[in-house]
């Protein structure tokens, strides 16, 4: 079977600026396929010419064996997208976003009455059909939103950045929904830098950073290429916070991160690292609380590819409230 | 086969044109800017120039109905498009199944629609409060309508300046437009133009908007009235063309 989505040798220029860099992929059938990367890596970039808002500067996208520069109509006909920032008609009530939206898609009358429906109310806005959408939450938005982009029953969807800034029950709602639209044979192709959320619902990854492919891969894979970045979390009572420097000067630790009022210390052999951690304990006569290995996680696979030091980007997340914002500035941000 | 398909095609592209102008008369009737630029902008130019001069209601009517038209509809472009750019709509239509003419042309629509509705207010207060006598209602609401179309496909020529800030379009937009409202036999009719200046109005798409009106409401203008027709009609996709383009290459700028 055709992959869902052909990447070949795609590449995107804005003025000298080299935004996506010859990139080559593909999106099987029926896969929820994950695009990482920092922000300003080429994600964004790169969804925007799949969805056919951009045009690549070189290369070739072929959509369900459509090439998309000669035949983007069959492709948009079947294709449904979530943009970062919930595109609704805040003057227009919910019902007309959607009856406005199934009109573009050419869904008829009788489906699109029935389909809005069914939407409204497995997304909890049946109540606030009339309301306009100026009115609405952060959350409802989102969810008007992706109503209106699965409205006409895509085959494909892209979603960016689906969850960032939802209550918990709004994002549930939503990986929910991804998950049920994959069971019923919808690819999806999920752009994010919500690193757990891709672990959780991807079939496979690609990591993108300065608008190269870095690494792609299913997820467990990923995590198995990376062994070297396993680490070692240990509570120690009394004066935990203490024995930072101490625990990180033990031989075969590579970095430490403070983690609550636990240590988490990365190394590429825990086994040998886990009896050093007690004899530190013993000579200091404090109580370990507790003491775990951990297996990569895909956060540190992709800290590990983009070329951020471990444990860096936890710290400018907890100051700067999102995870390499050095980097959006550095490279002129998302377009 | 592949006939019938291409007639379907060209139904939903036609329905999709009309999908959006309606959506855009709905959401952005009452905007600030729309109604700036293309409800109060006219009337007070119009007042402007003529206010205490001596002209009969009819030319003042002819006049103020060419205005309406130009400004009311070579603003809705430039208005809605960077809008919708800022909110992140115009993705939305961009990605769904039709060709950029058909967008652009719901978008001519919109313009369209706002001219008309507009043109109905000084038509109305003309006809029924100062007794203005019409000479072709016909040949008027086709005036209306066929200027209203070429001036909002002029105006969708300024919305292809890739930027989502409306202040951004207007202010090239308005250097152009309001030098075309000195040329082009508005305030000075095209008899009483030298020649130089008349070969200039020649070249403006308002001047056959204005003699076409004159047409209609005064039973007489100073070109053939088939030319004026005919022009306005050319303008149409005379304007559409770059428009596309333009629009097209703001698409490989992101935009």
């Amino acid at each position: 079977m055709k992959n869902a989505i052909e990447v070949e040798n795609l590449t995107k220029y804005y003025g000298n600026l080299l935004a996506v860099d010859h990139i080559n992929f593909g999106v099987r059938q029926r896969e929820v396929f994950g695009f990482l990367g920092p922000n300003g890596a080429g994600k964004t970039t790169t969804q925007r010419m799949l969805t056919t808002l951009l045009e690549p500067t070189e290369g070739r996208i072929v959509i369900n064996g459509h090439d998309l520069a000669h035949e983007a109509y069959p492709v948009k006909r079947k294709m449904g997208l979530v943009p970062e920032e919930s595109n609704v008609y805040t003057e227009l009530t919910a019902w007309d976003n959607l009856m406005f939206t199934a009109r573009l898609y050419r869904v008829s009358h009788r489906e699109r009455t029935e389909r809005a429906r069914d939407l409204l109310e497995a997304f909890g806005l049946w109540e606030k059909r009339d309301v306009k959408v100026e009115d609405f939450s952060k959350g409802m938005r989102r969810r008007l939103s992706i109503a209106m982009a699965i409205i006409h029953k895509p085959t494909l969807l892209f979603l960016d950045e689906p969850t960032p800034g939802l209550d918990a029950q709004s994002a549930r709602a939503i990986r929910d929904l991804i998950r049920q639209m994959n069971a019923e044979g919808t690819t999806i192709f999920l752009t994010t830098h919500q690193i757990e959320e891709a672990n959780q619902l991807c079939d496979r990854v690609a990591i993108i950073n300065h608008g190269q492919i870095a690494a792609i891969d299913t997820p467990e894979r990923l995590k198995r290429a990376f062994q070297r970045v396993q680490s070692v979390e240990v509570a120690l009572e009394p004066g935990g916070n203490a024995h930072g420097q101490a625990l990180a000067a033990l031989p075969g630790v590579t970095t430490k991160i403070k983690m609550g009022d636990k240590w988490r210390l990365y190394t590429e052999d825990p086994s040998a690292l886990l009896p050093r951690v007690m004899d530190y304990a013993r000579s200091k006569d404090v109580r370990v609380i507790s003491l775990s290995t951990l297996g990569p996680s895909l956060e540190d696979v992709f800290l590990e590819v983009t070329g951020q030091q471990v444990g860096t980007v936890r710290h400018e997340a907890r100051e700067g409230g999102s995870q390499g914002q050095g980097r959006k500035a550095r490279r002129g941000g998302q377009r | 086969m592949r006939e019938g398909r291409r007639m379907v095609r060209l139904r939903d592209e036609i329905a999709q044109a009309w999908t959006v102008a309606v959506k855009d008369v709905k959401v952005y009737y009452l905007t600030p800017p729309m109604i700036m630029f293309g409800l109060i902008l006219p009337f007070f130019l119009f007042f402007s120039f003529s206010i205490k001069r001596d002209i009969g209601v009819e030319v003042g009517l002819a006049r103020l109905l060419a205005l309406t038209t130009f400004f009311t509809a070579s603003s809705a472009g430039p208005v809605i498009i960077p809008l919708e750019r800022r909110m992140g709509t115009y993705d939305r239509l961009l990605a769904a199944p039709m060709s950029l003419i058909t967008l652009l042309l719901g978008k001519t629509l919109v313009g369209t629609f706002f001219a008309a509705a507009v043109s109905t207010v000084p038509l109305c207060v003309g006809v029924l409060v100062l007794q203005a006598a019409v000479a072709d209602f016909g040949t008027l609401l086709a005036g209306v309508v066929l200027a209203s179309l070429a001036f909002s496909a002029f105006g969708l020529i300024f919305a292809s300046i890739p930027t989502r800030s409306v202040g951004s379009i207007m202010m090239p937009s308005t250097l152009v437009r309001w030098p075309l409202m000195f040329i082009s036999g508005i305030f000075v009719p095209l008899k009483e133009m030298a020649p130089w200046a008349r070969a200039l109005a020649y070249l403006s798409p308002l001047t056959y908007a204005q003699d076409l009106m004159n047409h209609a409401v005064l039973g007489v203008g100073t070109l053939n009235l088939w030319l004026d027709l005919a022009l306005l009609s050319l303008l149409l996709v005379i304007f559409l063309i770059p428009a596309a383009w333009l629009h097209r290459r703001s698409r490989v700028l992101g935009y």
